[in-house]
């Protein structure tokens, strides 16, 4: 497939499917530096629909509150912004990530388990690589695997070439896709990602979160969620079927002095986050 | 009856109307043990080699790792009838990201826990499929102690 192909399916897919209003605004606000957690509950209370969400998930049996939460700003203080955010964001990306995606093996709701899970792993990379901007790494997080929602059908149709270069080559599935469609769903993702107007630093994220060292530019965020991505796949959180044929980078380890242990810790912690979202949004 | 094993979850019974299934298992290991003669079988699916990682998580949730979660998988089998020198162990899982370092080995490190473990306690394992880069299904039915294996669509016995 052509580049010319590439810039047609980014026309397209960029037209017709596209993130919520209220996540881009997020977004914005969660990616620049000056940005206040003040700022993030004052763009959710001006959204009623995303007020009127958050109270519901908030009141949800998973929480277990004992008095009835009717405010924003009761949210806010039981929860804390950053969790009121996360929330949001993934409730918001919930109806685009869910659907099934037949070219990576991925039924119902499994893309979008994988992404949270990212998420919520480029998060709690936060502490081991000492960074502070959570909202922004929660948000590479959950967007990195968009060019996936986009390249799927493409995928589906080569899918018997793609499965055989991986089994028999030994390449990885993205290596496999530049090989058979001439561009890769990171670089599909990159591509939507700036089409959407997202930050440059989200948008090298999810260009180069399976290549850091091809990254240019600011590197932090394209490693914690390649590092993220690595630790979730190898938990088996929704990598379906191109999830293991992935190529690790140990130089990103080295460059922010992480350990294998630090990986595990990471890995445990998300399971255990994930599966509270999880049971939040069953009851929802 | 379909009784599914989480990651970080293990699950034991006599039930001979019973399957119990875990999916997914990437870098985790899942243990199958089946006492053919009480016909009592268990399935664990661990995520880490050592608890000393995360102490306070391994008291919460023994599961996760497998110098806590093998014990008290084979612990819950014995319960219900199981006799250790019985017990036919199945094993699947540990896989591998591709990466020539062998950096992220999380994988390898929790198949070579469990070698360890089963050294010391004179366990034997009769069948594996571990390592490489595949996603792992494990199976066992309860009442005839038949352990499935599926990775990349295809299914095979263990």
């Amino acid at each position: 497939m052509s580049a010319v192909l590439l810039d047609d399916i980014v026309t397209r897919i960029g037209r017709l499917s596209h993130l919520p209003t209220t996540v881009l605004r997020l977004v914005g606000i969660v990616s620049d530096p000056s940005s206040s957690l003040a700022q993030i509950v004052e763009t959710i209370r001006y959204d009623q629909a995303i007020t009127a969400d958050v109270l519901r998930l908030c009141n949800s049996a998973y929480f277990g509150l004992v008095r009835k939460v009717e405010s924003l700003d009761d949210a806010v203080r039981l929860l804390g912004t950053v969790k009121i955010l996360q929330l949001v964001m993934a409730a918001h990306t919930r109806a685009l990530l869910s659907r099934p995606q037949e070219g990576y093996g991925l039924p119902a709701g499994a893309l979008w388990r994988h992404s949270v899970g990212v998420a919520l792993g480029a998060q709690l990379l936060a502490r081991p690589m000492r960074l502070t901007q959570l909202g922004l790494l929660f948000t590479a997080g959950l967007l990195h695997d968009i060019g996936k929602v986009a390249l799927n059908e493409f995928v589906a149709r080569e899918y018997a070439e793609i499965a055989r270069r991986v089994a028999e080559e030994q390449i990885s599935f993205a290596e496999a896709e530049a090989a058979v469609l001439g561009f890769t769903h990171p670089q599909l993702g990159g591509r939507l990602a700036e089409l959407w107007n997202l930050p440059e630093s989200i948008v090298l994220a999810v260009r180069y979160h399976h290549d850091p060292e091809a990254a240019t530019g600011e590197q932090t965020l394209v490693d914690a969620t390649h590092l993220a991505d690595a630790v979730c796949l190898l938990m088996g959180v929704g990598g379906g079927d191109d999830g293991l044929s992935y190529r690790a980078c140990p130089a990103v380890l080295a460059r922010h002095n992480l350990t294998e242990p630090d990986l595990e810790l990471i890995g445990a912690d998300m399971i255990a986050e994930l599966r509270a979202v999880q049971a939040l949004f069953e009851s929802y | 009856m379909l009784v599914v094993v989480d990651i970080a979850d293990l699950a034991v019974s006599r039930d001979p109307a019973a399957t119990l299934i875990t999916y997914s298992l990437g870098s985790c290991i899942g243990v199958a043990i089946y006492d053919p003669v009480a016909k009592v079988g268990g399935l664990l699916h661990y995520m880490l080699p050592e608890s000393q990682l995360a102490p306070e998580k391994a008291k919460s949730n023994p599961a996760m790792f497998c110098d806590t979660g093998v014990p008290r998988l084979f612990r819950a089998a014995y319960d219900l009838g199981a006799v250790k020198t019985r017990l036919v162990v199945k094993v699947a899982g540990g896989s591998q990201l591709l990466d020539d370092n062998g950096t992220f080995n999380i994988g390898k490190r929790n198949y070579l826990a469990l070698r360890k473990l089963f050294w010391k306690n004179g366990v034997m394992i009769q069948a594996e499929h571990v390592g490489g880069s595949l996603s792992r299904t494990l199976k066992l039915d309860v009442s005839s102690g038949v352990v499935t294996l599926k990775s990349r669509n295809e299914e095979v016995p263990l």
